[in-house]
């Protein structure tokens, strides 16, 4: 069934390029209603494939687990979102299917093991820059003509057939590489089986300062407890570092530059808006009406 | 417990998604008018970049990816303020969200 998997994939690509082309704001709305129903039946035929008469069938019998579940869940909340960000017509409805978005790939993170990405894209996200958004969005809100909610400019899209056209163009050449599966096959028996949490520590942080690193450890009821003065190397056991533990060590002792250069842009960005907000300019929508 | 145990679930996967939020913002960016949603898409493009880090973190077992990850948001929260503070100024001039305003510019 793997040759078949290609085609099945730019099938789906076509088939998704219609339905969003469909789904576009438009002045006439007479087939909108379709757009939908194809997305689903493309994505639910898509999400068949890959699931059950793709690749893994016959390498991997028990596909039960319940990563896998939540892997297609979450995947569909996030692309289906991502879909009513675009189509939306009204902006603040738009933004509020994007806080989906965020959820639904914090989600993805969680099925990842990446707890500490899951919960910094929620706050930050989906917290701090959705509100800015709001605000923006509030802030330059205006009166319709005709006194419904959503602006002439939100309902017709421009150029939706060459955009999607475009975007799923790229969207099949980026597919017919991730689902390369001879060269995925070699790939994979490149990872050595054997690494575990405990290797991958030590060949990526070996030289780190062991005072640094071993203030906490985790005793059997799984509290920390602080550990004063001790230098052997092999007093932590790094297969029980956490997930933002072993983020933290990696930002801060293989990336110190990039922090410092986050550090720089956040600065010069914050500078810059208050720049911008203070600017003055010129009203020509009142030039011209008054 | 080692992470390789993912045979189920491929990176494959995961590209997947990350690709069709990127090119959803990407289509998202061309079509629509609005510059606030505009942006919004390329928030939507951001995220699927940072799908596709955090699976490769994964699948290659190294943490780099996953710090990669928070330099996307840093750099996604300066390009929300910036552009958003040049959005309301665009605002201020024309008095409308619309793109399409801005397809003539002279200086």
């Amino acid at each position: 069934m793997e040759q078949y998997l290609e085609y099945a994939l730019y099938i789906g690509s076509v088939l998704g390029a219609l339905a969003l082309a469909v789904m576009l704001p438009r002045q006439s709305g007479g087939i909108r209603f379709l757009g939908p129903m194809l997305g689903a039946a493309t994505l639910g035929g898509l999400w068949l494939f890959l699931s059950n008469g793709g690749l893994w069938a016959d390498r991997d019998p028990g596909m039960s687990s319940a990563s896998f579940i939540y892997y297609y869940l979450f995947s569909a909340i996030a692309i289906v979102s991502a879909v009513r960000v675009i189509t939306h017509t009204r902006p603040v409805y738009a933004a509020l299917w994007f806080v989906m978005v965020v959820l639904a790939s914090a989600g993805l993170f969680l099925v990842l093991s990446a707890q500490f990405m899951a919960f910094a894209v929620v706050i930050i996200y989906g917290g701090a820059i959705l509100v800015t958004y709001m605000f923006v969005l509030m802030l330059a809100s205006q009166s319709t003509p005709d006194g419904g909610s959503s602006q002439g400019y939100d309902k017709v899209a421009k150029e939706p057939v060459l955009a999607c056209a475009a975007g799923f163009l790229l969207l099949a050449v980026l597919l017919s590489v991730i689902f390369d599966y001879h060269r995925l096959d070699a790939a994979r028996a490149q990872v050595d089986p054997a690494m575990t949490d405990a290797a991958l520590i030590e060949s990526t942080l070996g030289n780190r300062p062991l005072q640094a690193v071993k203030t906490y450890e985790y005793n059997d009821a799984g509290e920390a407890v602080e550990v004063a003065g001790v230098t052997q190397p092999n007093n932590l056991d790094p297969t029980r570092l956490a997930n933002a533990e072993r983020v933290g060590l990696d930002l801060f002792l293989s990336h110190p530059l990039g922090l410092e250069l986050a550090g720089v842009i956040l600065l010069v960005s914050l500078i810059g808006a208050i720049v911008i907000a203070k600017t003055k300019v010129p009203d020509e929508h009142l030039a011209v009406s008054g | 417990m080692p992470l390789t145990t993912m045979d189920s679930l491929t990176l494959s996967h995961f590209l997947l998604t990350g690709a069709v939020l990127f090119c959803l913002g990407l289509i998202g960016f061309i079509t629509r008018r609005n510059l606030i949603i505009m942006f919004l898409c390329t928030e939507m493009m951001f995220q699927g970049v940072a799908v596709s880090l955090v699976a490769f973190s994964r699948y290659h077992l190294n943490d780099t990816g996953q710090t990669f990850v928070i330099f996307v948001l840093t750099i996604a929260a300066a390009e929300a303020a910036l552009a958003l503070g040049l959005v309301v100024l665009l605002f201020r001039r024309k008095r409308t969200l619309d793109a399409l305003a801005w397809s003539q510019l002279q200086g």
